[in-house]
């Protein structure tokens, strides 16, 4: 994002023989790590999601498809992973539209304080805790907070309205907390472009709107494309933003696993509902990342 | 009204949309900021006037007190855990020549596209066997699990400009491998090193999603807290607390901007 504050050095990184392990040793604590806290955790979770529950939920040992199988059948569990499916969509969409000016006028913007500023703006979010985002957006949402005021003086309601608890407040809050990840890749995608491709659009009588329709966002779809695939896969994971913003009840799948470890103690369906949403989350994913492919294969000639 | 004014037009109407988004960005939580002054014990908005009894009030609490005590110690161990880790971890990946680089440093990134609700549960579980839940140790391992994409990634952006011939040259000179790494490599990873730490250190100070769920009664740190408060209650203790949570990472933010560029890490 800060060209030419490098140098351009090319790195010769042929292997030399007897070297071909070379760095192996260097990567092995991370792979020791990962095995037993990443890895490992989530083979157990697999497996559990295969047992049988006995009395008070316990899990039991044995191999049964039954978690599956509610989480199939149930609609409190599979309609969750549409409204999370079509919730983490809804979100992509708006953070790319929204990052859209923010990245284009960061990416025009001189080095500077402003710049700076700005920056720092962009990535707040990121290096603040999800809960003091949250629950910025809690004040602002709350019966006496300043939406509610804004909305009676402005004589739109008469009395305040229930903005906490309610989808419209989790979507807004999901897509305030994953918007930097939508802005800081477009950034990078917008920042890189040739700027004498706009100079020749504008020469041969294009006007500005028309260039950054023909010119500026077809070659900025690759940084669109990571940034809304970023948005969604985090979208479809979230859960402590809306449960605080949108409490228990709504009707997504993070928070329906939530509720069954914290409070119906069912493990293994809670399992089944997570690998459930893990699932589909890739296939989503790899899906939307093909379908770029081809639509920009397409434009690109 | 000539082509000129047209395009002053358009270039006005990009830049007040581009304000509003920033707006957006930081409403939250300047609201947050605005209402820890808050003199009354409601959430009503603009306040009343200023004070900082919220303030007093949070530092002077036993149970706040204890929970700031565990969230520094907390970034004290995963700091340095994932920059050990993550460092030689993003070294190896870039710079060496081993068979299924391509497929390590996937897994080395992918506890960041995992829904973290898996991992949450994943981790409870898992920790439940072996008696980590409520203790220090598993909220260490935790954090730092979270934590080390972040390392691995910002060391990556620098490891990857790495010059093999400094190396080289310093061996040809008679310096040994181990003091290659320390006196050549290790310097010249500087910046994503730092980028990396300071990543990992905001990481842990605010993780929420994994912590709920492996903490307990006697490891509540200051998110944590916050987190559970909110679901009952709201005064301005909770945003004073909020504050000098965000206040802690802009300003290592700040400081650190100047040595390292953390936004090529992102």
């Amino acid at each position: 994002m800060t060209p030419g504050s490098r140098g351009g050095t090319v790195t010769a990184r042929a292997p030399r023989a007897g070297e071909r392990r070379r760095g192996w040793v260097h990567v092995l604590p991370l792979v020791v790590f990962l095995a037993a806290l990443f890895l490992v955790p989530l083979a157990g979770l697999l497996r559990l999601s295969f047992s049988p529950v006995g009395a008070f939920n316990a899990a039991l040992p044995g191999w049964t498809l039954a978690q599956y199988g509610r989480v199939l059948t149930e609609p409190y569990f599979y309609g969750s992973l549409l409204q999370t499916a079509a919730t983490a969509l809804l979100v992509a969409v708006l953070c790319v539209l929204l990052a859209y000016p923010a990245a284009y006028a960061l990416a025009r913007q001189r080095p500077g304080t402003l710049r700076t500023l700005l920056f720092v703006i962009v990535i707040s979010p990121l290096l603040t805790s999800v809960v003091v985002r949250t629950y910025g957006w809690v004040v602002l949402l709350s019966g006496n907070g300043i939406v509610n005021k804004a909305l009676v003086a402005t004589g739109l309601r008469d009395q305040p309205a229930q903005l906490l608890t309610s989808y419209p407040a989790v979507v807004v809050a999901v897509t305030h907390v994953l918007l930097p990840f939508a802005i800081i890749p477009l950034t990078t995608a917008l920042g890189g472009m040739d700027r004498n491709l706009h100079r020749a659009s504008q020469t041969l009588g294009a006007g500005p709107v028309r260039t950054f329709l023909r010119v500026t966002v077809p070659l900025s779809l690759p940084g669109v494309v990571t940034g809304a695939l970023i948005v969604f896969a985090l979208a479809m994971g979230i859960y402590i933003t809306p449960l605080l913003v949108g409490g228990v009840t709504q009707p997504l799948t993070g928070i329906r696993v939530y509720e069954q470890v914290s409070t119906v103690f069912d493990y293994p369906v809670a399992a089944a509902l997570s690998f459930a949403l893990l699932a589909l989350t890739v296939v989503s994913t790899t899906l939307m990342a093909g379908a770029f492919r081809i639509w920009e294969r397409r434009l690109h000639g | 009204m000539g082509e000129r004014g047209y395009d002053r037009s358009v270039r006005l109407a990009g830049g007040v949309l581009a304000a509003i988004v920033f707006l957006f960005l930081i409403a939250p939580l300047v609201v947050l900021v605005v209402s820890s002054f808050n003199p009354s014990g409601s959430m009503a908005f603009p306040p009343s006037g200023v004070s900082v009894r919220w303030y007093a009030e949070v530092l002077g609490s036993p149970d706040w007190q204890v929970s700031f005590r565990l969230s520094g110690l907390l970034v004290v161990l995963v700091v340095p855990t994932t920059v050990v880790i993550g460092t030689l971890a993003a070294y190896g990946l870039t710079q060496g020549s081993f068979p299924g680089r391509r497929l390590l440093t996937g897994l080395a990134l992918s506890p960041l596209m995992v829904p973290e609700i898996i991992i949450a549960l994943g981790l409870l579980y898992y920790f439940h066997g072996v008696g980590l839940i409520n203790s220090l140790p598993g909220l260490w391992l935790a954090h730092s699990l979270v934590a080390l994409p972040f390392v691995v990634r910002a060391v990556m952006v620098s490891a990857a400009q790495l010059d093999p011939v400094l190396e080289r040259a310093a061996t040809s000179l008679g310096a040994g491998r181990v003091r290659v790494f320390f006196t050549v490599t290790l310097p010249l990873l500087r910046p994503g090193i730092l980028a990396g730490a300071i990543l990992a250190g905001v990481t842990s100070l605010g993780e929420v999603a994994v912590t709920a769920l492996v903490a307990g009664a006697n490891t509540t740190t200051v998110p944590l807290r916050i987190f559970s408060a909110v679901q009952y209650q709201l005064d301005p203790s909770m945003a004073a607390v909020s504050t000098l949570l965000m206040a802690a990472s802009v300003v290592v933010m700040v400081v650190a901007d100047r040595f390292a560029r953390i936004s090529e890490a992102l």
